[in-house]
This record gives C-alpha cells, sequence and structure tokens, in this order.
C-alpha cells in the first residue's frame, strides 16, 4: 500500500492505479457489519433498490406491496453504529400509490427531483420527489410491466427515454419530456422481462426476454434489432428460423452492462451467466459455472465500477454470490439474508453493496474497517498521560465541589 | 476464505518477473505463463479421460467420447479449459457435438479417432458424400450446420444430405439447420444417462448424502453402471451436481438439494 501511495506521490504511476487496487481491496473484503443497518420499512418483500447517481446519497427502494421508500445513506452522526433512516415513504394510504408490487424504481440521472417506477399494475408511473405525486403511463396492452429503464448515465445530449420490458414481446420506448409512447421495438417472440440502456452509448438497448434470446437494438433505427446474441457463436443466416438463436437454454432473465459498456452480462434459468462483446455480440465464453436461477420475474443484479479486476453481485437463493467478471472465478458467497434475494446496487463510492430480498430487508454489506497497528496501540497506552481510564475505574460521581 | 486472501494480496503485489523462475504458488493465478502449455496440458487431461471410455462395450463402432464438462473436475479454471478447448477445435484436433439430452452437455471427440470410425462404418456403403463431409464441413463448423451453407456454399445436393442424416452425422435441429452428431451414440447416451444416475443414487443412499471419493471408487457398482465409475465421478463432479469438499479423509462429494 505504500509503495502505491509512494508511486502516486512521485508520479511513477498513475493515478488511477492506487484508486483502483485500493477499491479492489475493500470489495474483496465485504461483509456484514453489526454498525451499518437500514431501517426497515417494507412489511413485504423488496423487489428493486436503486442508488442516485449524481451524489450516490439517496436510495429508492421498491416493494411487492406497491410501497416506494426513499432512504438516506449518509452517516451524519458521529456514530459509528448508523442506521440508514426513511426519508420518505409513499405508502399504502398515499393517492398515487401503486396497485400491485413496483417491479422497478430508478432515479432520474440528472437530479433527485424526479424518478419513475413500473410496477404489476400495469402503469409506469413519473414522480415528483419534493411532493410525491405522480403521473401515469397507462400502457394501452394492459399488460404486466416487468422491468422499465431510464437511460441512467447523465451525458449532455441526452434524449429522455424510458424503456419498458412488458408481458408483450414489443419493447416500448416512452418519453419523459411529452408524457406519451413514441416508439415500438418489435423482434421478440416472448415476454420482454429486461431491458438496459448501455452506459457507453446513449442509442444502444439490450433486452432479454423469455424466447431465450437477448436482442441489442439502436434505437434510431427504424428496421429491427442489431443482432441477436448466439451463445455457440455461430452465424445462422436468415433462412433457418429465429428459434435457433439462444443466448441461453431457459428464459433469460437478467442483465447488465459493465461500467464501461463493453461487455454484457447476462443470466438465465439455465443456470449459467455469460459474458457477451457488445461491439460483435460474441460471447466471450467465461464460464461461471453453475449460477443458480429460479427467478421466475427479472433478476436485478450488479456490476462493480472502479476496481481493477470487476465484480459482478448476482443473487443467488438467498446469498449473493461475487464473481471475477473476466476470469469467471466465484470470489464468496456473501450470506445474510433469510430468503431469497431479488435485487441488489453497488454503491460505487464507498464500495459498498446493498441487496434486498423477500424478507423485507435491505442489508448493507460494508468492507471490514482495517485493523489498527499493534505497534500504535502500544505507543499510545504508554506514552499519554491522559490515556484513558479503564471504565471500571472511572467513578461515578461528579468532581464538582457544589 | 483463501480465495478472498490470495486476490487481495495480488492487488497490491507488483509480480517482479525473473527470467527463468516462477514463483511457486502463483502459477495456477497467472494464466500467461501457463498459456503456452494450456492446451498440452487439455490434451493430455483429455486423453486420460479417453482412457476410461470403455471400447469394448460398443464393439468399437463408437470413438471415445468424453464430455467437456469431465474436465472441469481435472483442471480448476473453467474459463481456461473453454478456451484452450476453443483453441484446440481451431486446429482441427479436437471436435465437439451437442449430445442432445441435456443442454448444456457437449461431447468431446478426438477428430482423428472420428473419422476412422465413420470412415470404418461406412465401409460398406458408398462413401463419396462422407469424404466430402469429412472434408469440407468438419473444417468450419462447429457445432450445427444450416441449409444454405450446405446448399450453396459446400455445394451438396439435397440427396447428399439425406444419405448424411440417415448415416447418423447429422441430426435434426430446426427446419434449416442440423446438429452436428456422432453416429451410433444412442446407446452411448442410454448407458451414460442410466450410469449417471445410479452414481448419484449410491451416493444419495448413504448417511446424509455424502460419501468419500475413495470409498465410491471402491465400491461395486450394481448392474445399471455400464462405464468405469471414475468416469461417472469426473463427470458428476464437473456438472456440479455434487459439491466436492476436502476433508482431513480425501474428498467428500455430497449431492446438491435441488
Amino acid at each position: 500500500m505504500l509503495s502505491f501511495l509512494f508511486g502516486r506521490q512521485t508520479g511513477l504511476d498513475d493515478p488511477l492505479r492506487l484508486k483502483q487496487a485500493e477499491s479492489t481491496r475493500r470489495v474483496l473484503c465485504l461483509e456484514l457489519n453489526p454498525d451499518r443497518n437500514v431501517e426497515r420499512i417494507h412489511g413485504n418483500g423488496i423487489n428493486t433498490i436503486d442508488i442516485e447517481v449524481i451524489e450516490g446519497r439517496y436510495m429508492l427502494s421498491g416493494g411487492a406491496d406497491g410501497v416506494v421508500v426513499i432512504y438516506d445513506l449518509e452517516n451524519h452522526s458521529r456514530n459509528l453504529q448508523y442506521t440508514c433512516k426513511a426519508v420518505c415513504t409513499v405508502g399504502r394510504s398515499s393517492r398515487h400509490v401503486h396497485k400491485f408490487s413496483v417491479e422497478t424504481v430508478q432515479w432520474y440521472p440528472h437530479d433527485t427531483g424526479m424518478f419513475t417506477s413500473s410496477s404489476f399494475d400495469k402503469t409506469m408511473k413519473v414522480w415528483d420527489t419534493e411532493t410525491l405525486k405522480a403521473t401515469s403511463f397507462y400502457f394501452c396492452c394492459l399488460l404486466l410491466l416487468y422491468n422499465c429503464t431510464v437511460h441512467s448515465v447523465p451525458l449532455n445530449h441526452l434524449h429522455c427515454l424510458s424503456s419498458v420490458g412488458t408481458k408483450n414481446p414489443k419493447v416500448q420506448l416512452c418519453d419523459l419530456k411529452s408524457g406519451s409512447c413514441i416508439q415500438v421495438l418489435q423482434g421478440h417472440r416472448g415476454e420482454v422481462l429486461s431491458v438496459r440502456w448501455s452506459p457507453r452509448y446513449e442509442h444502444i438497448l439490450a433486452t432479454a426476454s423469455t424466447d431465450s434470446s437477448v436482442r441489442l437494438w439502436d434505437v434510431r433505427r427504424a428496421s429491427g434489432s442489431l443482432f441477436t446474441l448466439n451463445q455457440f457463436n455461430e452465424d445462422l443466416s436468415k433462412s433457418s428460423s429465429e428459434a435457433a438463436n439462444t443466448a441461453h437454454n431457459g428464459r433469460v432473465n437478467g442483465l447488465c452492462f459493465t461500467s464501461d459498456g463493453l461487455f454484457l452480462l447476462t443470466t438465465g434459468t439455465d443456470d449459467r451467466m455469460r459474458l457477451w462483446e457488445t461491439a460483435t455480440g460474441a460471447n466471450t465464453l467465461v464460464n461461471y459455472g453453475k449460477v443458480v436461477n429460479e427467478s421466475r420475474k427479472g433478476l436485478k443484479f450488479a456490476v462493480s465500477r472502479g476496481c481493477s479486476p470487476d465484480f459482478a453481485f448476482v443473487p443467488c437463493g438467498s446469498s449473493v454470490a461475487v464473481y471475477a467478471v473476466h476470469s469467471g472465478k466465484l470470489v464468496t458467497m456473501l450470506r445474510g439474508h433469510y430468503s431469497n434475494v431479488d435485487c441488489c446496487v453497488f454503491h460505487p463510492d464507498y464500495q459498498e453493496l446493498y441487496s434486498g430480498g423477500k424478507d423485507s430487508n435491505i442489508l448493507a454489506w460494508v468492507p471490514t474497517p482495517r485493523t489498527p497497528d499493534t505497534e500504535e496501540e502500544q505507543g499510545s497506552k504508554k506514552g499519554g498521560s491522559q490515556a484513558a481510564l479503564n471504565p471500571a475505574f472511572e467513578d461515578a460521581w461528579s468532581s464538582d465541589e457544589d | 476464505m483463501n480465495r478472498k486472501r490470495a486476490l487481495k494480496a495480488d492487488t497490491f503485489k507488483t509480480k517482479k518477473w525473473k527470467s527463468g523462475s516462477v514463483s511457486l504458488f502463483r502459477v495456477q493465478e497467472i494464466g500467461a505463463s501457463v498459456a503456452h502449455e494450456g492446451p498440452a496440458d487439455i490434451k493430455a487431461s483429455l486423453e486420460y479421460l479417453m482412457s476410461l471410455f470403455p471400447r469394448k462395450l460398443f464393439n468399437d463402432t463408437l470413438p471415445p467420447v468424453v464430455l467437456k464438462h469431465q474436465l472441469y473436475s481435472i483442471q480448476s479454471d473453467k474459463t481456461l479449459v473453454d478456451r484452450h478447448l476453443n483453441e484446440l477445435r481451431e486446429q482441427g484436433e479436437v471436435l465437439m457435438f451437442q449430445l442432445g439430452f441435456d443442454s448444456e452437455s457437449i461431447g468431446v471427440v478426438f477428430a482423428a479417432d472420428f473419422k476412422a470410425k465413420v470412415l470404418a462404418t461406412e465401409a460398406g456403403r458408398e462413401t463419396g458424400s462422407m469424404e466430402k463431409f469429412l472434408s469440407t464441413v468438419l473444417p468450419c463448423c462447429d457445432i450445427s450446420v444450416d441449409k444454405k451453407k450446405m446448399l450453396k456454399e459446400l455445394l451438396f445436393t439435397d440427396s447428399e444430405i439425406t444419405q448424411l442424416v440417415k448415416c447418423g452425422v447429422l441430426t435434426v435441429k430446426d427446419a434449416g439447420s442440423w446438429w452436428l452428431s456422432i453416429p451410433n451414440s444412442g446407446k452411448f447416451i442410454k448407458y451414460f444417462i442410466q450410469g449417471r444416475k445410479a452414481v448419484l443414487g449410491m451416493i444419495r443412499k448413504s448417511k446424509y448424502s455424502e460419501m468419500l471419493k475413495s470409498d465410491l471408487e471402491e465400491r461395486q457398482p450394481t448392474s445399471q453402471v455400464k462405464f468405469p465409475i471414475k468416469y461417472h465421478i469426473h463427470d458428476v463432479v464437473g456438472a456440479e451436481l455434487v459439491d466436492c469438499i476436502q476433508t482431513t479423509a480425501g474428498m467428500l462429494l455430497r449431492v446438491v438439494n435441488s
């Protein structure tokens, strides 16, 4: 560690190197810390969590009972022991609350004034954070909404499009500025379980569906998808039927781009996770082994940011598995939930992981603090004359004469 | 826990490369140092597994077949195994086939063995289309081939394709595409599935559904199990149907409850 600091100081090393090394070290020692927990508001399972991009301070969570809660993650009390409190809640009594389970929540990428939520009551709502009032987009096909994503990287020439994956094989794009659905992407033959925008190119969208295929779209193109991902890297001609082009051998229910947007991770109910290059659609053939996946709806998993070998955090049953993305090795399993884990999100600034599950808990996985050096402890004990007295010897009455 | 400490140490240690010496316990971590030996390693493991395959059982009509996931039980890094196997396939030494009973099981055969057996079984009949198939299709297609390619690029006629399907080298996948397959492999798959079920049953019946690997190897297999039991053990370990736990008494195999 000292060599890294010296290298940075003298200019031998790129400044990023120290940051990456320390971030990686922190991610490798994630564990449940008794000093940190998140206030429990939800009465039912938690389906989705999102942390805002700007400051990384506020966290949204959506539950199976339709409730949406906003938490403040920063610790302003001087104590080590800290509970992340809920700042505000959209409870069952609110006029605008969703009728059924909330499937996806996401902050507006530019500021925390707005967020979107999609739910099984066939609506996607756009909320104003101050007043907690919402406007809804109703979908004329009136089908369950599995996943909606707004482009989550604040770029200058950003389009305000939100993509919605529903039970209908068509993917709909809604414009948040005008309030209507402006485009439909056709091509899938089954329910669309997961949609994600690429963090690198603002017009590239990836969608995953129950027909075992994953498609990449450029929303500016009028014709269909750019390409479909094929697990065998075959060159299938157009004459063979589309059913032959499969990304997984079962339903594909999870998608995540790596933070640089060059690779895409997909998980499927065939218990496999695959890594693809976004530019060509080639399967990189990284083998993660058996990634247990029994989720009927979308699985929300996260990839770390800013670490030198990137890590993927995938909910597997009641624990979260941590894999090294490019080598495929299982680093560790984070156990702590009592029931199935549904979603997890990585906080890039503090290298913390928040995961929510059916046991209505959000657990915070924090890097273990470094133990202080034994030398320093002994030095301070001998040196300071005002060294802390053993509490057993402190007297309980006040020292004032009065 | 060991894995985490090793990775943590890696991120902070700068590895100094001295010519001619490789640090002892880092060899597995550093793929680069074994990259040139990788394909050779895989080939050696393949040959070992092929030696476990019972040729007599099939009266020599079948080339020795090994499943890809059996290699995972010998080599620890799955990604490297996959990559090296792909290299071997591109060099033309090894062929991979989708076996059909489980979408994840891929069979691996040495190309030379496969060609020899296929030509031997076709010795009686007309071999024109078969030789054409062996020389043109095998080098360029990996696991499946589709109609357009066969007709336009490789200049096969419909009747030749029908003949190939009858011989068993092509199996229907979809309206216009075929899987490459091994002729006479039906019996192999039947015995294999039976044997796998029997071996898993043997482990499951023991107390706590777990058994030491050495004990399992010494047990008398039932008549259901036609292959040597080591073949099945590699299969069951590599497919992650059992958990491998290191104990002081050796490797313990415990059936995964799904």
